[in-house]
């Protein structure tokens, strides 16, 4: 039984890849009309999107944002759409996008940059308006997943809502309200590949757990890859998606071993270390193959900032929230995370 | 509250006062041309009141005003735009967008740019007041006066000119410190200008349109006699400025020069008398 369980579910998915192919061929001129399901990303000359899998780059103005509705008409070249043009853009009013976009002009109505874009990212995975060279920093010094929407989003968020849920609700009610928690938080954050599979993961436990069965994590790792695939075959050239599970299961194999070496290191920093030198195990050969480079200071780096992110996201969470009904007290709950902030940007600066 | 997070919020709620206090500015004006690659953005900050003048070709100008303004002063009292260039507007969208601008300095111009119209959205949703600048115009900003030399209304009637010539030029006075702001003016322009003998002796210069030999004048320097010439230009930029002719005639008058594309900002203060390069 177990074993036709596994054996259909990795035939259906690699059935899927192996039949799955770019609609469209090479040089054929298209003209796609789609919502925009990742944030743009804006440079001095242009703003880059990634519409049906295709890398499409606009010029800087209109601005496109997540969620508007586009049509862009232009050539089909290998992953790219090339001479590419906007014929049409809607702003999607829809209540979640709407949400994103006020809680985001809150914080940089509230704070200078990189201040402002760091929180955007930390706490939504927006990174549309981090400057080019703060951003090449964060790569450089291998912490850049901590703006880009990353599985840990996932796990503080419902972290942060069984803290709260439990204290207020009956267990059963309290499980729902955190599924639904998560999976509203995964839409406002931008449903990419990594943030995806963080929810279907967190939503596999906490749903396991209320069924009664202990849930093992790697199966559910192996489970939730496999159901991504049916669904979307082209995640599987989605370098997130990729970094995503190899991180993940590097560190259900070697996170708490890790840990248990590193005892002398003081509490604070010790989880960020073992976190980052886990995740490394496996991540870090992947990035070297794609990126030509990798940190070796990298895990070190890590333990230094990883601590202040919770702390970030929380805050800045409550004051956005609080934010959009009372704009001065919500920035200065806002401001609490300045000294974090700064505390990160100057370890990403000194050692960028 | 557990004691533990009780102490952990007061201990940032300290350390955010702390912040807030050591932010807070000196009493110098400050001018600091902002490293914008090419393009322009000068900002003049002195203790909470901002002039920022041009915003450059990108978001670059928010890293500049991030750095020279307190975390918590989110406001810009006057914003100056010379002339409707990508190179010197583009970065303004945002910053109507992030900061509250009082007064926006602007002249009555069309561009055919599309950011154009954004930036013009973005000045109505601040809903700052527009001032049109006028050659002979005064304005006073605590201790700092701007007096607007150009354009003139014989100018801004020509309507076919380079969208260059009519750029916003002004004198910056505080205390005896004097600067010179020149926005992309050309030679024709400049001489126009010095008919008028309105130019006088001043410490700083920003030199004309990126150094580019369609902008100084010899006349214009020998007139003003600046003690230090700012350019505001990218490194490598397609246009190869600053152009040699230039900065010969900077060496030859002896001017010192700073350069954004070699130092970055280029920060210099001031308290009324003399003035003080902040990045040598």
């Amino acid at each position: 039984m177990k074993f036709l369980f596994w054996g259909l579910l990795f035939f259906v998915a690699l059935l899927r890849i192996l039949t799955f192919k770019t609609p469209v061929t090479d040089g054929q001129k298209v003209r796609i009309s789609t919502k925009v399901l990742q944030e743009p990303i804006r440079q001095q000359n242009y703003q880059r999107l990634v519409l049906e899998n295709l890398i499409v780059y606009l010029d800087p103005f209109p601005e496109v944002y997540y969620g508007d509705e586009v049509v862009v008409e232009g050539v089909v070249s290998q992953n790219k759409l090339v001479s590419a043009k906007l014929l049409s853009v809607k702003e999607n009013q829809g209540i979640l996008p709407n949400f994103r976009k006020r809680l985001i002009n809150f914080y940089q109505d509230s704070l200078p940059e990189p201040h402002a874009s760091l929180i955007a990212g930390i706490t939504l995975g927006s990174k549309g308006s981090l400057g080019k060279d703060f951003w090449d920093k964060l790569k450089n010094t291998g912490v850049v997943h901590v703006v880009v929407a990353s599985g840990t989003n996932i796990t503080l968020v419902a972290g942060f809502l069984v803290g709260i849920t439990t204290f207020l609700l009956k267990r059963r009610l309290a499980i729902v309200f955190v599924l639904v928690g998560i999976w509203l938080y995964a839409v406002l954050s931008g449903f990419d590949a990594p943030i995806v599979r963080a929810a279907i993961m967190g939503s596999l436990v906490f749903t396991a757990q209320e069924v009664g069965r202990l849930s093992q994590s790697f199966r559910v790792l192996v489970i939730t890859g496999l159901l991504m695939l049916i669904i979307k075959p082209a995640w599987i050239r989605d370098l997130g998606f990729i970094l995503s599970f190899v991180a993940t299961g590097s560190l259900i194999v070697f996170q708490e071993r890790i840990n248990k070496k590193i005892q002398i290191l003081p509490a604070v920093i010790r989880e960020g270390m073992s976190t980052s030198l886990a995740a490394q195990i496996g991540v870090a050969p992947i990035l070297f193959v794609t990126f030509g480079s990798f940190n070796i200071l990298s895990p070190i780096i890590n333990a230094l900032v990883l601590w202040s992110v919770p702390l970030i996201m929380v805050i800045s969470g409550v004051a956005g929230l609080v934010g959009l009904l009372f704009p001065f007290l919500g920035r200065m709950i806002l401001y609490l995370t300045y000294p974090l902030t700064s505390w990160f940007v100057f370890v990403v600066d000194f050692f960028g | 509250m557990r004691p533990k997070y009780l102490f952990s919020v007061l201990a940032l709620i300290t350390l955010t006062v702390w912040g807030a206090v050591l932010a807070y500015p000196d009493k110098k004006l400050h001018i600091i041309a902002c490293d914008v690659g090419q393009g322009d953005a000068i900002l003049a900050t002195y203790g909470n009141l901002q002039i920022l003048t041009d915003g450059g070709p990108d978001n670059k100008v928010l890293e500049c005003l991030s750095k020279y303004m307190p975390f918590w002063d989110r406001e810009v009292e006057l914003v100056i735009l010379t002339h409707p260039q990508a190179d010197h507007f583009t970065g303004l969208i945002e910053v109507f967008r992030r900061y509250k601008v009082d007064t926006f300095l602007v002249s009555k111009l069309n561009s055919s740019a599309r950011s154009y119209e954004v930036l013009e959205k973005a000045v109505g949703s601040n809903q700052s007041r527009v001032v049109n600048p006028k050659e002979g115009m005064v304005i006073r900003l605590g201790l700092i006066q701007i007096e607007i030399l150009h354009p003139s209304e014989s100018i801004l009637e020509q309507k076919s000119l380079d969208l260059n010539d009519y750029s916003t030029v002004y004198n910056l006075k505080f205390g005896d410190f004097e600067a010179l702001f020149t926005g992309d003016i050309g030679p024709k322009i400049i001489e126009e200008i010095l008919a008028k003998n309105s130019i006088e002796l001043v410490d700083y210069i920003k030199i004309p349109h990126h150094g580019s030999r369609n902008g100084t004048a010899l006349e214009l320097l020998k007139a003003s006699m600046p003690k230090l010439a700012v350019i505001s230009v990218g490194k490598d930029n397609s246009y190869g400025h600053p152009h040699q002719e230039v900065l010969k005639m900077l060496k030859d008058l002896g001017i010192q020069i700073k350069r954004t594309d070699e130092m970055g900002d280029v920060e210099i203060e001031t308290d009324g008398r003399g003035f003080k390069l902040l990045n040598p």
